[in-house]
Protein backbone atom coordinates (compact mmCIF):
# COMPACT_ATOMS: atom_id res chain seq x y z
CA UNK A 1 0.00 0.00 0.00
CA UNK A 2 2.60 2.08 1.29
CA UNK A 3 4.88 1.69 -2.35
CA UNK A 4 1.44 2.51 -4.36
CA UNK A 5 0.80 5.46 -2.45
CA UNK A 6 4.73 6.86 -2.90
CA UNK A 7 4.43 5.61 -6.62
CA UNK A 8 1.31 6.07 -8.02
CA UNK A 9 1.78 5.20 -11.50
CA UNK A 10 4.51 3.50 -11.73
CA UNK A 11 3.61 0.12 -12.03
CA UNK A 12 1.62 1.18 -15.14
CA UNK A 13 3.43 0.52 -17.97
CA UNK A 14 0.64 -2.25 -19.08
CA UNK A 15 -1.98 0.81 -18.92
CA UNK A 16 1.04 2.75 -20.81
CA UNK A 17 0.34 0.39 -23.53
CA UNK A 18 -3.02 0.52 -24.06
CA UNK A 19 -2.83 4.52 -24.15
CA UNK A 20 0.54 5.05 -25.92
CA UNK A 21 -1.39 6.28 -29.08
CA UNK A 22 -3.33 9.10 -27.31
CA UNK A 23 -1.83 12.08 -27.29
CA UNK A 24 -2.11 15.12 -24.34
CA UNK A 25 -4.67 17.22 -26.09
CA UNK A 26 -6.82 14.07 -26.47
CA UNK A 27 -7.61 14.11 -22.94
CA UNK A 28 -7.21 17.65 -21.24
CA UNK A 29 -9.41 19.82 -20.04
CA UNK A 30 -9.62 22.49 -22.48
CA UNK A 31 -12.04 24.89 -21.15
CA UNK A 32 -9.11 26.36 -18.51
CA UNK A 33 -9.95 28.99 -15.48
CA UNK A 34 -6.69 31.29 -15.63
CA UNK A 35 -6.32 34.16 -14.25
CA UNK A 36 -3.63 37.55 -15.18
CA UNK A 37 -1.30 38.96 -12.88
CA UNK A 38 -3.36 41.66 -11.87
CA UNK A 39 -5.55 39.43 -10.37
CA UNK A 40 -6.16 39.22 -6.89
CA UNK A 41 -6.27 36.01 -4.39
CA UNK A 42 -9.65 36.65 -3.66
CA UNK A 43 -10.50 36.16 -7.33
CA UNK A 44 -8.44 32.69 -7.57
CA UNK A 45 -10.47 31.69 -4.53
CA UNK A 46 -13.64 32.71 -6.25
CA UNK A 47 -12.72 31.09 -9.43
CA UNK A 48 -11.81 27.85 -7.37
CA UNK A 49 -15.13 27.93 -5.25
CA UNK A 50 -17.66 28.61 -8.17
CA UNK A 51 -15.92 25.85 -10.23
CA UNK A 52 -14.66 23.24 -7.87
CA UNK A 53 -11.33 23.42 -9.16
CA UNK A 54 -8.05 23.42 -6.84
CA UNK A 55 -5.26 25.43 -9.49
CA UNK A 56 -5.36 28.29 -11.37
CA UNK A 57 -2.49 28.92 -13.93
CA UNK A 58 -1.37 32.78 -13.88
CA UNK A 59 -1.28 34.10 -17.52
CA UNK A 60 0.05 36.94 -19.38
CA UNK A 61 -0.93 37.11 -22.88
CA UNK A 62 -1.33 33.66 -23.27
CA UNK A 63 1.70 32.22 -21.50
CA UNK A 64 2.12 30.76 -18.43
CA UNK A 65 3.83 32.49 -15.80
CA UNK A 66 3.26 30.91 -12.71
CA UNK A 67 0.20 28.65 -10.82
CA UNK A 68 -2.08 29.22 -8.18
CA UNK A 69 -3.07 26.11 -5.73
CA UNK A 70 -5.41 25.85 -3.00
CA UNK A 71 -1.99 25.15 -1.04
CA UNK A 72 -1.17 29.19 -1.97
CA UNK A 73 -4.64 30.48 -0.91
CA UNK A 74 -4.38 28.78 2.18
CA UNK A 75 -0.99 30.48 2.98
CA UNK A 76 -2.27 34.17 1.87
CA UNK A 77 -5.89 33.17 4.04
CA UNK A 78 -3.57 32.88 7.10
CA UNK A 79 -1.66 36.03 6.68
CA UNK A 80 -5.05 37.94 5.85
CA UNK A 81 -3.51 38.89 2.48
CA UNK A 82 -6.33 37.73 -0.09
CA UNK A 83 -6.18 41.22 -1.51
CA UNK A 84 -2.91 41.01 -2.81
CA UNK A 85 -2.30 40.28 -6.65
CA UNK A 86 -2.18 36.53 -7.52
CA UNK A 87 2.23 37.54 -8.24
CA UNK A 88 2.85 37.59 -4.48
CA UNK A 89 1.84 34.16 -4.08
CA UNK A 90 1.72 31.84 -6.84
CA UNK A 91 4.86 29.38 -7.98
CA UNK A 92 6.46 30.56 -10.69
CA UNK A 93 8.77 28.61 -13.17
CA UNK A 94 5.93 26.20 -14.09
CA UNK A 95 6.43 22.52 -15.66
CA UNK A 96 4.28 22.27 -18.50
CA UNK A 97 3.26 19.95 -20.74
CA UNK A 98 3.28 20.50 -24.44
CA UNK A 99 -0.40 18.90 -26.10
CA UNK A 100 1.05 16.83 -28.70
CA UNK A 101 3.46 14.55 -26.60
CA UNK A 102 2.05 11.46 -26.16
CA UNK A 103 -0.64 10.53 -22.86
CA UNK A 104 2.58 8.62 -21.48
CA UNK A 105 4.80 11.75 -21.03
CA UNK A 106 2.11 13.07 -19.37
CA UNK A 107 2.04 9.93 -16.80
CA UNK A 108 5.88 10.33 -16.36
CA UNK A 109 5.92 14.12 -15.31
CA UNK A 110 2.95 12.83 -12.45
CA UNK A 111 5.69 10.09 -11.67
CA UNK A 112 8.53 12.60 -11.54
CA UNK A 113 7.42 15.68 -9.98
CA UNK A 114 4.71 16.07 -7.13
CA UNK A 115 2.35 18.47 -8.50
CA UNK A 116 -0.75 17.55 -8.87
CA UNK A 117 -1.86 19.29 -12.25
CA UNK A 118 0.35 20.31 -15.33
CA UNK A 119 -1.07 23.38 -17.78
CA UNK A 120 -0.88 22.10 -21.18
CA UNK A 121 0.52 24.76 -23.89
CA UNK A 122 0.49 24.91 -27.77
CA UNK A 123 3.50 25.12 -30.23
CA UNK A 124 3.65 28.87 -29.35
CA UNK A 125 3.68 28.32 -25.72
CA UNK A 126 0.09 29.47 -25.09
CA UNK A 127 -1.93 27.88 -22.33
CA UNK A 128 -4.59 25.37 -24.20
CA UNK A 129 -5.55 23.38 -21.24
CA UNK A 130 -4.70 21.27 -18.24
CA UNK A 131 -4.86 17.72 -17.17
CA UNK A 132 -4.74 15.94 -14.09
CA UNK A 133 -5.00 12.74 -12.90
CA UNK A 134 -8.85 12.67 -12.96
CA UNK A 135 -8.19 13.03 -17.05
CA UNK A 136 -6.04 10.39 -16.94
CA UNK A 137 -8.17 8.30 -15.32
CA UNK A 138 -11.57 8.80 -17.71
CA UNK A 139 -8.86 8.68 -20.75
CA UNK A 140 -7.97 5.19 -19.30
CA UNK A 141 -11.23 4.24 -18.16
CA UNK A 142 -12.46 4.93 -21.75
CA UNK A 143 -9.59 3.44 -23.80
CA UNK A 144 -10.16 0.18 -21.54
CA UNK A 145 -14.04 0.29 -22.15
CA UNK A 146 -13.43 0.24 -25.78
CA UNK A 147 -10.64 -2.11 -26.16
CA UNK A 148 -12.87 -4.63 -24.07
CA UNK A 149 -16.15 -3.73 -26.53
CA UNK A 150 -13.27 -4.56 -29.30
CA UNK A 151 -12.04 -8.04 -27.45
CA UNK A 152 -15.48 -8.86 -27.27
CA UNK A 153 -16.76 -8.17 -30.64
CA UNK A 154 -13.61 -10.21 -32.17
CA UNK A 155 -15.10 -13.36 -29.50
CA UNK A 156 -17.67 -13.76 -31.46
CA UNK A 157 -15.58 -13.84 -34.87
CA UNK A 158 -14.17 -16.32 -37.24
CA UNK A 159 -11.34 -18.07 -36.03
CA UNK A 160 -8.05 -16.59 -36.64
CA UNK A 161 -6.42 -18.03 -40.09
CA UNK A 162 -2.55 -18.65 -40.17
CA UNK A 163 -2.19 -16.63 -43.39
CA UNK A 164 -3.77 -13.53 -41.84
CA UNK A 165 -1.60 -10.68 -41.58
CA UNK A 166 -3.85 -9.03 -38.80
CA UNK A 167 -1.75 -9.16 -35.41
CA UNK A 168 -1.18 -6.29 -32.86
CA UNK A 169 1.81 -7.56 -30.27
CA UNK A 170 3.71 -5.40 -27.31
CA UNK A 171 7.35 -6.14 -26.35
CA UNK A 172 8.99 -5.38 -23.41
CA UNK A 173 12.16 -3.99 -23.05
CA UNK A 174 15.06 -3.76 -20.17
CA UNK A 175 17.99 -1.39 -19.82
CA UNK A 176 20.95 -3.15 -21.02
CA UNK A 177 19.52 -6.56 -21.63
CA UNK A 178 21.28 -7.20 -25.21
CA UNK A 179 20.50 -10.78 -24.77
CA UNK A 180 16.54 -10.09 -25.46
CA UNK A 181 17.25 -7.30 -27.95
CA UNK A 182 16.14 -8.77 -31.52
CA UNK A 183 13.70 -11.62 -29.71
CA UNK A 184 10.59 -8.87 -30.95
CA UNK A 185 12.43 -8.29 -34.51
CA UNK A 186 13.06 -11.99 -35.05
CA UNK A 187 9.66 -13.06 -34.22
CA UNK A 188 7.68 -10.24 -36.51
CA UNK A 189 10.28 -10.94 -39.41
CA UNK A 190 9.05 -14.78 -39.02
CA UNK A 191 5.86 -13.74 -39.05
CA UNK A 192 5.60 -11.57 -42.17
CA UNK A 193 8.24 -14.17 -43.51
CA UNK A 194 5.81 -17.12 -43.22
CA UNK A 195 3.05 -15.01 -44.54
CA UNK A 196 4.75 -15.08 -47.86
CA UNK A 197 6.22 -11.05 -47.67
CA UNK A 198 8.10 -9.97 -50.28
CA UNK A 199 12.27 -10.42 -48.41
CA UNK A 200 12.95 -6.56 -49.30
CA UNK A 201 9.94 -5.49 -46.73
CA UNK A 202 10.35 -7.94 -44.54
CA UNK A 203 14.08 -7.12 -44.44
CA UNK A 204 12.86 -3.25 -44.02
CA UNK A 205 10.61 -4.38 -41.17
CA UNK A 206 12.77 -5.95 -39.44
CA UNK A 207 16.15 -3.49 -40.01
CA UNK A 208 13.58 -1.01 -38.16
CA UNK A 209 12.37 -2.86 -35.59
CA UNK A 210 15.79 -4.41 -34.44
CA UNK A 211 17.18 -0.85 -33.93
CA UNK A 212 14.58 0.46 -32.32
CA UNK A 213 15.03 -2.53 -30.04
CA UNK A 214 18.70 -2.08 -30.00
CA UNK A 215 17.87 1.83 -28.85
CA UNK A 216 15.35 0.76 -25.99
CA UNK A 217 18.13 -1.77 -25.05
CA UNK A 218 21.39 0.57 -25.28
CA UNK A 219 19.74 4.12 -24.35
CA UNK A 220 16.75 3.85 -22.30
CA UNK A 221 15.70 3.05 -18.97
CA UNK A 222 13.33 0.25 -20.61
CA UNK A 223 9.83 0.15 -22.52
CA UNK A 224 7.95 -1.47 -25.17
CA UNK A 225 7.96 -2.21 -28.63
CA UNK A 226 4.24 -2.41 -30.53
CA UNK A 227 3.36 -3.78 -33.67
CA UNK A 228 0.44 -3.38 -35.27
CA UNK A 229 0.35 -5.07 -38.90
CA UNK A 230 -2.97 -5.44 -41.36
CA UNK A 231 -2.97 -6.69 -44.77
CA UNK A 232 -2.50 -2.65 -46.04
CA UNK A 233 0.96 -1.61 -43.44
CA UNK A 234 3.12 -2.80 -40.47
CA UNK A 235 2.60 0.66 -37.87
CA UNK A 236 6.09 -0.06 -35.32
CA UNK A 237 5.80 2.16 -32.29
CA UNK A 238 8.60 2.53 -29.33
CA UNK A 239 7.91 3.47 -26.59
CA UNK A 240 10.15 4.42 -23.22
CA UNK A 241 10.18 5.97 -20.02
CA UNK A 242 13.19 8.07 -20.52
CA UNK A 243 15.94 9.47 -20.21
CA UNK A 244 14.85 11.49 -23.33
CA UNK A 245 16.55 12.86 -26.26
CA UNK A 246 17.76 16.72 -25.77
CA UNK A 247 18.23 17.26 -28.94
CA UNK A 248 16.14 15.14 -31.31
CA UNK A 249 17.74 16.93 -34.36
CA UNK A 250 21.21 16.11 -33.77
CA UNK A 251 19.93 12.09 -32.67
CA UNK A 252 18.59 12.06 -36.21
CA UNK A 253 22.03 13.24 -37.88
CA UNK A 254 24.25 10.43 -39.32
CA UNK A 255 27.10 9.53 -37.06
CA UNK A 256 25.90 11.00 -33.90
CA UNK A 257 25.80 8.71 -31.04
CA UNK A 258 25.71 8.97 -27.21
CA UNK A 259 26.91 5.75 -26.85
CA UNK A 260 29.27 4.13 -24.15
CA UNK A 261 32.55 1.78 -25.08
CA UNK A 262 29.94 -1.20 -23.82
CA UNK A 263 27.57 -1.07 -26.31
CA UNK A 264 30.14 0.01 -29.01
CA UNK A 265 31.70 -3.44 -27.86
CA UNK A 266 28.58 -5.20 -28.80
CA UNK A 267 28.82 -3.95 -32.46
CA UNK A 268 26.60 -0.78 -32.38
CA UNK A 269 26.31 3.02 -31.35
CA UNK A 270 27.96 4.20 -34.53
CA UNK A 271 25.28 6.70 -35.16
CA UNK A 272 23.22 5.32 -37.51
CA UNK A 273 20.38 3.98 -35.45
CA UNK A 274 17.88 6.30 -35.95
CA UNK A 275 18.43 7.17 -39.31
CA UNK A 276 18.44 4.15 -40.60
CA UNK A 277 14.84 3.70 -39.27
CA UNK A 278 13.55 6.17 -41.13
CA UNK A 279 15.61 5.36 -43.78
CA UNK A 280 13.73 1.85 -44.08
CA UNK A 281 10.57 3.60 -43.49
CA UNK A 282 7.79 5.06 -45.07
CA UNK A 283 6.30 7.10 -42.48
CA UNK A 284 8.64 8.22 -39.72
CA UNK A 285 8.21 10.46 -36.84
CA UNK A 286 9.77 11.37 -33.18
CA UNK A 287 8.89 12.82 -30.16
CA UNK A 288 10.78 13.08 -26.92
CA UNK A 289 11.12 15.33 -23.94
CA UNK A 290 13.54 14.96 -21.12
CA UNK A 291 12.93 13.71 -18.01
CA UNK A 292 9.73 12.17 -20.04
CA UNK A 293 10.76 9.37 -22.53
CA UNK A 294 11.04 9.11 -26.44
CA UNK A 295 8.36 7.81 -28.69
CA UNK A 296 9.51 6.76 -32.06
CA UNK A 297 6.68 5.74 -35.26
CA UNK A 298 7.71 3.98 -38.09
CA UNK A 299 5.53 2.61 -40.56
CA UNK A 300 6.28 0.61 -44.05
CA UNK A 301 3.66 0.06 -46.26
CA UNK A 302 3.11 -3.37 -48.04
CA UNK A 303 0.92 -2.21 -50.34
CA UNK A 304 3.40 -0.21 -51.86
CA UNK A 305 3.35 2.38 -54.93
CA UNK A 306 5.64 2.01 -57.56
CA UNK A 307 8.52 3.14 -55.06
CA UNK A 308 12.27 3.81 -56.75
CA UNK A 309 14.19 0.61 -56.38
CA UNK A 310 17.84 0.90 -54.58
CA UNK B 1 28.45 -18.90 -55.84
CA UNK B 2 27.28 -21.54 -54.01
CA UNK B 3 28.24 -21.98 -50.04
CA UNK B 4 30.66 -24.82 -50.33
CA UNK B 5 32.98 -23.20 -52.75
CA UNK B 6 33.54 -20.40 -50.36
CA UNK B 7 33.81 -22.89 -47.49
CA UNK B 8 36.43 -24.62 -49.67
CA UNK B 9 38.48 -21.10 -50.54
CA UNK B 10 38.04 -20.13 -46.89
CA UNK B 11 39.03 -23.42 -45.61
CA UNK B 12 36.34 -22.82 -43.27
CA UNK B 13 34.95 -24.88 -40.38
CA UNK B 14 30.88 -25.73 -40.52
CA UNK B 15 29.85 -24.89 -37.19
CA UNK B 16 26.34 -25.10 -38.70
CA UNK B 17 24.38 -26.10 -41.72
CA UNK B 18 20.85 -25.89 -42.00
CA UNK B 19 20.17 -29.22 -44.48
CA UNK B 20 21.24 -28.15 -48.55
CA UNK B 21 23.59 -25.88 -47.15
CA UNK B 22 26.08 -26.17 -49.68
CA UNK B 23 23.58 -25.25 -52.57
CA UNK B 24 23.11 -22.02 -51.23
CA UNK B 25 23.93 -19.46 -53.46
CA UNK B 26 25.73 -16.43 -52.55
CA UNK B 27 25.37 -13.36 -54.29
CA UNK B 28 27.13 -10.88 -52.52
CA UNK B 29 29.72 -9.98 -49.86
CA UNK B 30 29.94 -7.73 -46.68
CA UNK B 31 32.72 -7.75 -44.12
CA UNK B 32 32.25 -5.66 -40.93
CA UNK B 33 32.67 -5.85 -37.27
CA UNK B 34 30.00 -2.36 -36.65
CA UNK B 35 26.54 -4.31 -36.78
CA UNK B 36 25.26 -0.55 -37.40
CA UNK B 37 26.76 -1.18 -40.39
CA UNK B 38 25.78 -4.46 -41.54
CA UNK B 39 21.98 -3.29 -40.69
CA UNK B 40 22.17 -0.54 -43.74
CA UNK B 41 23.37 -3.23 -45.91
CA UNK B 42 20.43 -3.82 -48.35
CA UNK B 43 21.31 -6.94 -50.13
CA UNK B 44 20.22 -10.16 -51.14
CA UNK B 45 21.69 -13.52 -51.15
CA UNK B 46 24.74 -12.07 -48.53
CA UNK B 47 27.79 -13.42 -46.99
CA UNK B 48 28.59 -11.93 -44.28
CA UNK B 49 32.37 -11.65 -43.00
CA UNK B 50 32.90 -10.24 -39.01
CA UNK B 51 35.59 -10.81 -36.61
CA UNK B 52 32.60 -9.81 -33.93
CA UNK B 53 32.25 -12.79 -32.43
CA UNK B 54 28.46 -12.38 -30.50
CA UNK B 55 25.29 -13.08 -30.60
CA UNK B 56 24.27 -9.43 -31.89
CA UNK B 57 26.12 -10.60 -34.95
CA UNK B 58 24.28 -13.63 -35.74
CA UNK B 59 21.24 -11.75 -34.99
CA UNK B 60 22.25 -8.62 -37.42
CA UNK B 61 23.23 -10.68 -40.29
CA UNK B 62 19.39 -12.86 -39.93
CA UNK B 63 17.94 -9.31 -39.55
CA UNK B 64 19.00 -8.38 -42.83
CA UNK B 65 18.07 -11.96 -44.34
CA UNK B 66 21.70 -12.88 -44.80
CA UNK B 67 22.44 -16.77 -45.70
CA UNK B 68 25.60 -17.20 -44.01
CA UNK B 69 28.49 -15.91 -41.67
CA UNK B 70 31.90 -16.39 -41.49
CA UNK B 71 33.53 -15.75 -38.49
CA UNK B 72 36.91 -14.50 -39.17
CA UNK B 73 40.42 -14.92 -37.00
CA UNK B 74 39.39 -18.25 -35.74
CA UNK B 75 37.31 -16.40 -33.18
CA UNK B 76 35.52 -18.49 -30.31
CA UNK B 77 32.19 -19.34 -31.35
CA UNK B 78 29.68 -19.55 -28.16
CA UNK B 79 26.62 -21.81 -27.91
CA UNK B 80 24.25 -18.98 -27.97
CA UNK B 81 25.66 -18.06 -31.74
CA UNK B 82 24.79 -21.97 -32.69
CA UNK B 83 21.60 -21.50 -31.32
CA UNK B 84 20.57 -18.33 -32.82
CA UNK B 85 22.18 -19.53 -36.16
CA UNK B 86 19.78 -22.35 -36.35
CA UNK B 87 17.11 -20.41 -35.16
CA UNK B 88 17.54 -18.28 -38.07
CA UNK B 89 18.08 -20.91 -40.31
CA UNK B 90 21.69 -19.12 -41.38
CA UNK B 91 24.99 -21.15 -41.67
CA UNK B 92 27.41 -20.71 -39.44
CA UNK B 93 31.22 -20.86 -40.36
CA UNK B 94 35.03 -20.07 -38.85
CA UNK B 95 38.25 -19.48 -40.54
CA UNK B 96 41.79 -19.33 -39.19
CA UNK B 97 42.24 -16.12 -42.18
CA UNK B 98 41.65 -12.89 -40.69
CA UNK B 99 38.96 -10.36 -42.34
CA UNK B 100 41.02 -8.68 -44.99
CA UNK B 101 42.58 -11.67 -46.42
CA UNK B 102 39.13 -13.54 -46.69
CA UNK B 103 37.79 -10.89 -48.81
CA UNK B 104 40.82 -11.15 -50.51
CA UNK B 105 40.68 -14.61 -51.25
CA UNK B 106 36.73 -14.37 -52.21
CA UNK B 107 37.47 -11.38 -54.82
CA UNK B 108 39.78 -13.48 -56.06
CA UNK B 109 37.56 -16.46 -57.05
CA UNK B 110 34.33 -14.01 -58.11
CA UNK B 111 36.84 -12.12 -60.37
CA UNK B 112 37.98 -15.23 -62.03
Amino acid sequence: MDNAQKEPLQSSLRVQELIYGLKISEVMTKKVFAVTRNCTMRDVQTIMKNNSITGVPVVDSRRVVGIVSMNDIMNALEKGAMDDVVTLWMVGEVQTLAEDMPLSFAISAFNKFSFRRFPVVNKKNELVGIITFRNINMALIRELSRQLREMESLHGGPPERSDSLDLVKVYQLHRYDFENGGKASSEIKKFLKERGIPPKIVRQVAVASYELEINLVAHSNGGMLSFDINADRIKISSHDRGPGIADVELAMTEGFSTANEWIRSQGFGAGMGLPNVKRVSDEFAIQSAVGMGTMVRAVINLKKEKKDEH
Amino acid sequence: MDLIRIADVLDAELVHGPKGWERIHIGSVFASDLMSDVLMSDRDAMLLITSLSTEQSIRSAGIVGAEAVVVANSKTVTDGMVDLAREQGLALFRTKFPKYESCVRLGRIMEG
